[in-house]
């Protein structure tokens, strides 16, 4: 009985000191600290930059032992509300920074390009035709912006009376923002279809779904090691002069190589094509600086490897220029 | 002061030097102020919480009564339309679903382990089941996806649904389940167990059969410690996010078929919150479907409580 009662006022006791210590820490890290105390560089946000920055974060650890990386996908959305509270440092955001967020502190790094592209399922009974003519902008916006089922062969002008199943992101991510831009609408909310969580999650809903279409970002709809789609998923060409005829120079699906080329030259359409940045809540402290420093500079030789696009030496430099 | 009591003066005071007896005094005296605050604590955490919650939802509740934002069926934020009802109805959906399956087999579940199953039986798959329950939800959202939705899928074929993906209130419903069985199994196994075993030898001794022994003595005993656990299990099951947003299809409407896609309230606040800052009251939307979980909750707990006293619980074994 006494023992207990010893044990569990040592206890508190031991809680108690804890959790000031646990507060002092939290001090520390909000404090602007010069060195590095060891602890690890948290990122957060879109899935579109993880597997970039996981490559980043990898061969920047190898030329700085000691310092350790957090990396975590959760879309853009969830990266932006964990930098401006203060959870994380550093997020990966997908889209453009809107105002009110630069207003409460987000100060965005662009750091490279990439692109959302539409996928359907490998079994997919109109296949052919897909690939060889390509969807138009209003044949996507009939299936993403209107919530009435339609079919196949009604989308295509063909007799299939298979319907189209539509998938979009339930979480809040610059993909979904950058299809609805494409599409002429504003926001993801505009978006219908059954919303799954996550780039991962789309990508495995149309791989499980013959009549499925969504969308991914390149990183997730082609195998990286691979180069060519995600087993099970197909790249939907777009069809962008609208003549329902999939032109030569509109034919750039086959590889990740091939749309990379095609991001870069600007033939793929901007958005769904779009600039990545890091964001700092205010001007990052020297340990990200020197992160990001690194990432603009030596970091760019690995951005044509994962399967990303450079951005213009000019851009790079004006982003360069912006760090403390 | 000495609110532990807990010391008999008479141990110990004989062994000790008084410097030892002061020490113990002192000690006993600083946790019984400590076990006090933080029961405190815990007392003062529900109307902290509702307030902060009310604190932040006030722009919009105050724009718009909140009658008019419950019965709102429209949810476009970007034009100002808030209406809870279809993230309401998917909520109550899933959930309905999800009890409608796991009580039964949790209660009979419960049954079979406190009255029929041999020890040996039962100390072996008491472990697993709390292991289940301890089983975090992406976990079982995954399963979902693998599993569950492939299985409505091919129901839904046969139903003249327009959903025939499978990811629908039937997938969340049944994914809920799967994770609130242990759950109330486990509490109703312990609340049967607790039943004194005199009562089940004097009613074996008037000559009934062991189901009649369940059936009339221990399902009544036990009753209002098994709506307990039901009850936590609802709750549970209709806060439960991130399994249930990963099956469930994220559609804005108001389900009219278990096949159907539908949005739930937490999903609501989990994939939206700290976007769109840009958009007026849409953080105090969000705050408002944390308020409404709250009160449902709430309300459900305060209604069983009130069953509970209409029916005469009996000894709550659940305290």
């Amino acid at each position: 009985m006494r023992r207990c009662t010893l044990f569990y006022a040592l206890l508190s006791i031991v809680l108690a000191l804890t959790s000031a210590v646990g507060c002092r820490e939290k001090q520390q890290i909000t404090g602007s600290t010069t060195e590095n105390t060891g602890k690890p560089i948290s990122i957060s946000g879109a899935y579109a930059l993880y597997p970039m920055v996981v490559r980043w974060s990898e061969e920047y650890k190898a030329r700085h032992p000691g310092i350790q990386f957090d990396v975590q996908a959760g879309g853009a959305g969830k990266g932006m509300t964990d930098v401006l509270a203060g959870a994380v440092d550093i997020a990966m955001i997908s889209r453009s920074i809107k105002e009110v967020e630069v207003e409460q502190g987000a100060v965005p790094f662009a750091v490279c390009k990439d692109a959302v592209v539409f996928v359907v399922n490998a079994q997919n009974p109109v296949l052919d035709l897909l690939s060889a003519h390509g969807l138009t902008k209003e044949q996507l916006a009939r299936l993403f912006l209107n919530p009435e089922p339609i079919t196949w062969g009604a989308l295509l002008g063909t007799g299939h009376t298979e319907r189209v199943n539509v998938y979009t992101r339930a979480d809040s991510c610059g993909a979904a923002e950058m299809v609805a831009k494409y599409l002429g609408v504003e926001a993801q909310e505009d978006l219908h279809g059954i919303a799954v969580n996550g780039d991962p999650g789309v990508a495995e809903a149309v791989r499980r779904d013959p009549l499925g279409i969504g969308y991914n970002n390149i990183g997730f709809a082609y195998d990286l090691t691979t180069g060519v789609a995600v087993s099970g998923l197909q790249v939907v060409p777009l069809d962008l002069n609208g003549n329902y005829q999939l032109d030569p120079d509109e034919s750039f699906y086959a590889t990740k190589t091939d749309i990379v080329a095609a991001i870069a030259a600007g033939r793929y359409p901007s958005p769904p094509a779009r600039a990545l940045y890091l964001v700092t809540k205010g001007s990052p402290d020297p340990v990200e600086a020197d992160f990001i420093r690194w990432v603009l500079t030596d970091g760019q030789a690995f951005v044509d490897e994962v399967g990303y696009v450079s951005l213009p030496e000019t851009v790079l430099q004006t982003e360069l220029g912006r760090l403390p | 002061m000495n609110s532990t009591g807990n010391l008999a003066p008479n141990r110990g005071a004989s062994r000790g030097t008084f410097i030892q007896y002061r020490a113990r005094h002192v000690i006993s005296w600083v946790t019984g102020i400590l076990f006090t605050s933080l029961s405190t604590l815990i007392v003062i955490l529900v109307p902290a919480l509702l307030g902060a919650l009310l604190v932040r939802s006030w722009t919009l509740v105050s724009a718009i009564p909140l009658p008019r934002l419950l019965i709102g069926t429209e949810w476009r934020p970007l034009s100002g339309a808030f209406g809870f009802a279809p993230f309401i109805a998917g909520s109550l959906w899933v959930t309905a679903i999800a009890l409608a399956v796991a009580v039964p087999v949790a209660l009979l579940g419960a049954i079979y382990l406190a009255e029929y199953a041999h020890p040996r039986t039962r100390t072996s798959l008491k472990p697993l089941i709390e292991l289940l329950a301890g089983i975090p939800s992406v976990v079982y959202g995954l399963w979902g996806i693998l599993v569950i939705v492939p299985v409505v899928r091919q129901l839904a074929a046969f139903t003249r649904t327009d959903n025939p993906t499978g990811y629908s209130v039937l997938s969340g419903g049944l994914v809920l389940a799967v994770m609130v069985i242990p759950f109330i199994l486990a509490l109703s196994e312990e609340v049967l167990r607790a039943v004194p075993q005199g009562l089940r030898e004097a009613t074996l001794a008037l000559g009934a059969t062991q189901w009649e022994v369940v059936k009339h003595v221990l399902l009544r005993q036990a009753r209002s410690g098994i709506i307990a656990a039901v009850v936590l299990g609802f709750a549970r099951a209709f806060g439960e996010t991130l399994a249930v947003l990963m099956v469930v299809g994220n559609v804005v409407q108001l389900p009219r078929s278990p096949f159907d896609a539908a949005y739930t309230l937490p999903a609501l606040i989990a994939n939206n919150f700290g976007e769109m800052m840009s958009i007026p009251l849409y953080d105090a939307a969000l705050m408002t479907a944390a308020l409404i979980l709250f009160l449902i909750v709430f309300s459900f707990n305060f209604g069983a409580r009130l069953v509970l006293r209409r029916v005469g619980g009996t000894d709550d074994v659940s305290q």
